[in-house]
C-alpha cells in the first residue's frame, strides 16, 4: 500500500482543483451569457451602451482563474490594465485571449467540472451501496443508472463492484482532469509566447520611477518648510537673544522688548513644526483610518461642515496622509478666509482614484497666491501625479476638488 | 557704515535690522527678494549688503547670483552672504574671483553679536569672512597623503583662522600668542604646503582656501 497514499492525496488535490475549477467555469459561463446577451443587444441600441462593459467583466473573471492557477500551479502573469477607449479595449490580444477562454472554459471546462466532481459522489454512492440497499424496493433498482432489479446481497455486491471501478477512475483519471480543464486558461491567459516580458518590466520601471519621484517631491516640500518655517524661526531667536545680550549692557529698556518678540519667534517656531510634523504621516490616521480622522478635523471644525466618506478598503498610507493633509488646510482656510457658516467635505473611491471635494458657503474669491495655504496643497497634491482644481468666484461659493491615484 | 539687507524671512529681516541699529550702524534698507535688492544698491550705493542665499523665486542660491550681479555693478561693494546650512559650492563661487571684501557665513553666527560684528566690519573693510564649519570641512576632508597631515596642531589652528579671513594680529589675539609666533607659525605653514607667503589677508585666504579645496578627497 505504500505508493496508494501518496497517490490518494494527488487525487485530493485534484479533486479540490476541479471543484476551484467549476466556480471559475460557472462565473465564466455567465460572463459568457453576458457577452452574448450584449452582442444580441447591439443592433437594438442598448447593447452599445453596454459594450464597455464586455471587457471589464472579462478581465474580472479571467483575474480570478489567473489567482486560482497561479495558487496551484506557476504564477500566471496577467497583462497590463485595460486600455482606456473601448475600441482600443475590443483590440486588446489580452482582452481577445480572454474571451476566447471564456468560451472554452464556460463550456468545456465547465462540463468537465460537472464530469470530475460527479465521479467521486458516484465513487461514494456505487461503493456504499451494499450497507444501505435493503433501505430502497428491489424494483427501485440502485443509485445513478442501475436501473435493473436488486435481488439481495449478490446485487448490491455487484453494484459496489462498480463503485470500486469508480473510485479506480476517480484516483487515477481525476487529476488528469484538473489539469485538462485548467489547460486553456495556462494557454490563453498568461503572457503570450511572443510578447516579451520585457515590455511588462518597462513598465512597471515607469510607474516605480514615478513613484520614487513622488517621493523625493514630497522630502523636498518637507526639508523646504522645515528650512523656511522652522530653521528660519530659530535663527531669528537665535538673533534676537544676541540682540538682547548686547541690549543688556547698553540699553536695558529695550531688553523686555526684544525678549517679547524672541518668545514670538519660539512660538511660531513650534506651531510651523507641530504643522510640519502633521503633515507627514498624522499619528491618527494610523489609529482611525481615513474615515475616523476625517470625521476628527470635521468635528474640530470651527466652521460646522458636513463629512460624507465612501472609501471601501484602505490606500496608499502616503495617500491617506496627503488626503488628510489637504481635507486639514481645507477647513483651516475655510475657517480663516471665507466667511462661510457651513462647509461641506466629500470624499470617495472611483476605481483607483480617491476623489476629494470641499465645498463652503462663504463669500469665495481664494487667491493662491494669498499665503492660504493653497499653494501648499497644490505642490503636495502635484507630487502624487493627482489633480488639484479650484473655483471661488468673488460672492462664493469655494469649491475644491482633488483627485488623487490611491496607489493600492 | 551704510548697510543693505537682503532677506525673504521677515522676522529674520527685522531681526537683522534691530540689531545692526542698536550697534549705531545705519541699515538704509531691507528688501525681500533679488529684484529690489539690486535696485537698493544702485539707489542707495551702500558699503555692505548682507545677503541671504535663499530667497524667491526659486528658494536655491538666488542669494550668490543677486551678489555676484551687485558686485559686478559696484565693484567696491562689500557683500557678506548668510546661509541657512554649508553649502561647499555657494562659498566657492563666491569667492571664485577673489576674497577682498567678501564673507560667507551661517546665519546662526549671527547670535554671537561680537563675531559677527567684528566679522561684518573685516568684510567691510576689504577683508573676508568664511565660516569655520566652511574651513572645518575643507581641513576635514583633505586627502591623508595631503601635506596639510604635516602640519602640526597649533599649525593647522593657524592655518583654520588664516582661511576664515583672521590677520595676524586677530589670529594671535585668539590663540594668546605673540604677533611673532604667529608669523612663525605662518612661514611653517606655507613652506610646508609649498605656497609663497604673501602678506595681504585677502590674497592669502585665497590661495588657502584654494589649496585645501584641491586637497580634497
Amino acid at each position: 500500500m505504500p505508493r496508494l497514499l501518496p497517490r490518494l492525496r494527488i487525487a485530493v488535490d485534484g479533486l479540490e482543483h476541479i471543484v476551484g475549477g467549476l466556480g471559475t467555469a460557472l462565473l465564466a459561463l455567465v460572463a459568457l451569457a453576458w457577452t452574448v446577451l450584449v452582442l444580441l443587444a447591439v443592433p437594438v441600441g442598448v447593447g452599445l451602451l453596454l459594450v464597455p462593459t464586455v471587457p471589464r467583466v472579462l478581465r474580472a473573471v479571467a483575474d480570478r482563474e489567473r489567482a486560482r492557477l497561479t495558487r496551484w500551479g506557476p504564477p500566471v502573469v496577467g497583462p497590463p490594465p485595460l486600455p482606456e477607449g473601448i475600441r482600443d479595449a475590443l483590440r486588446d490580444p489580452a482582452v481577445r485571449c480572454e474571451a476566447g477562454w471564456v468560451g472554452i472554459h464556460g463550456t468545456a471546462g465547465f462540463f468537465l467540472g460537472a464530469i470530475g466532481i460527479s465521479l467521486p459522489i458516484y465513487a461514494v454512492e456505487y461503493a456504499s451501496f451494499p450497507l444501505w440497499y435493503r433501505a430502497l424496493e428491489p424494483e427501485d433498482g440502485g443509485p445513478g443508472f442501475i436501473v435493473w432489479r436488486i435481488d439481495g446481497f449478490a446485487d448490491a455486491a455487484v453494484v459496489w463492484l462498480i463503485g470500486a471501478l469508480f473510485v479506480a477512475i476517480t484516483i487515477w483519471l481525476g487529476p488528469a482532469i484538473a489539469r485538462l480543464q485548467a489547460l486553456p486558461g495556462r494557454r490563453l491567459l498568461g503572457p503570450p509566447d511572443d510578447v516579451d516580458l520585457a515590455l511588462r518590466v518597462a513598465e512597471l520601471t515607469l510607474t516605480r520611477a514615478a513613484a520614487l519621484d513622488a517621493h523625493a517631491v514630497e522630502l523636498r516640500r518637507i526639508e523646504r518648510s522645515l528650512h523656511d518655517g522652522t530653521q528660519n524661526r530659530l535663527v531669528a531667536v537665535n538673533v534676537l537673544i544676541g540682540a538682547a545680550r548686547r541690549a543688556t549692557d547698553r540699553n536695558p529698556a529695550a531688553v523686555a522688548d526684544i525678549l517679547d518678540r524672541a518668545q514670538e519667534a519660539t512660538e511660531q517656531a513650534l506651531a510651523e513644526l507641530r504643522s510640519v510634523v502633521r503633515g507627514i504621516l498624522p499619528p491618527v490616521l494610523d489609529d482611525r483610518g481615513l474615515a475616523g480622522a476625517l470625521a476628527g478635523l470635521a468635528g474640530t471644525s470651527a466652521v460646522p461642515c458636513e463629512l460624507t466618506v465612501d472609501v471601501p478598503g484602505r490606500c496608499a498610507v502616503s495617500v491617506e496622509a496627503t488626503a488628510y493633509f489637504v481635507v486639514a488646510e481645507a477647513l483651516t482656510n475655510v475657517a480663516k478666509h471665507s466667511g462661510a457658516t457651513s462647509a461641506r467635505v466629500i470624499v470617495r473611491r472611483e476605481g483607483d482614484r480617491l476623489l476629494l471635494s470641499v465645498v463652503d458657503d462663504g463669500k469665495g474669491g481664494a487667491d493662491e497666491t494669498g499665503g492660504s495655504g493653497l499653494g501648499g496643497i497644490r505642490q503636495r497634491v502635484a507630487a502624487y501625479d493627482g489633480r488639484f482644481m479650484m473655483s471661488s468666484p468673488t460672492g462664493g461659493p469655494t469649491r475644491m476638488d482633488v483627485e488623487l491615484p490611491c496607489g493600492s | 557704515m551704510r548697510i543693505v539687507i537682503a532677506e525673504d524671512d521677515a522676522l529674520l529681516r527685522e531681526g537683522l535690522a534691530m540689531l545692526l541699529r542698536a550697534e549705531g550702524l545705519d541699515v538704509v534698507a531691507t528688501t525681500d527678494s533679488p529684484g529690489p535688492f539690486l535696485s537698493a544698491i544702485d539707489q542707495y550705493q551702500p558699503d555692505v549688503a548682507i545677503v541671504d542665499v535663499r530667497m524667491p523665486p526659486t528658494h536655491t542660491d538666488e542669494g550668490i547670483v543677486a551678489a555676484v550681479e551687485a558686485r559686478k555693478r559696484q565693484p567696491k561693494l562689500a557683500v557678506l552672504v548668510l546661509s541657512a546650512y554649508v553649502e561647499q559650492a555657494f562659498a566657492t563661487d563666491l569667492l571664485a574671483h577673489g576674497s577682498s571684501g567678501l564673507g560667507y557665513m551661517l546665519k546662526e553666527r549671527v547670535g554671537r553679536v561680537d563675531e559677527f560684528l567684528t566679522a561684518l566690519h573685516r568684510v567691510a573693510d576689504g577683508g573676508t569672512a568664511v565660516d569655520p564649519e566652511v574651513v572645518g570641512q575643507l581641513l576635514s576632508r583633505s586627502r591623508p597623503d595631503s601635506p596639510v597631515s604635516r602640519l602640526s596642531a597649533r599649525e593647522r589652528d593657524v592655518l583654520g583662522l588664516m582661511a576664515e579671513g583672521l590677520g595676524n594680529a586677530a589670529i594671535a589675539e585668539k590663540l594668546f600668542v605673540t604677533d611673532g609666533a604667529v608669523h612663525k607659525h605662518i612661514r611653517s605653514i606655507f613652506a610646508k604646503l609649498g605656497l609663497s607667503p604673501d602678506d595681504r589677508a585677502d590674497r592669502r585666504v585665497t590661495a588657502v582656501l584654494h589649496y585645501l579645496n584641491d586637497q580634497r578627497k
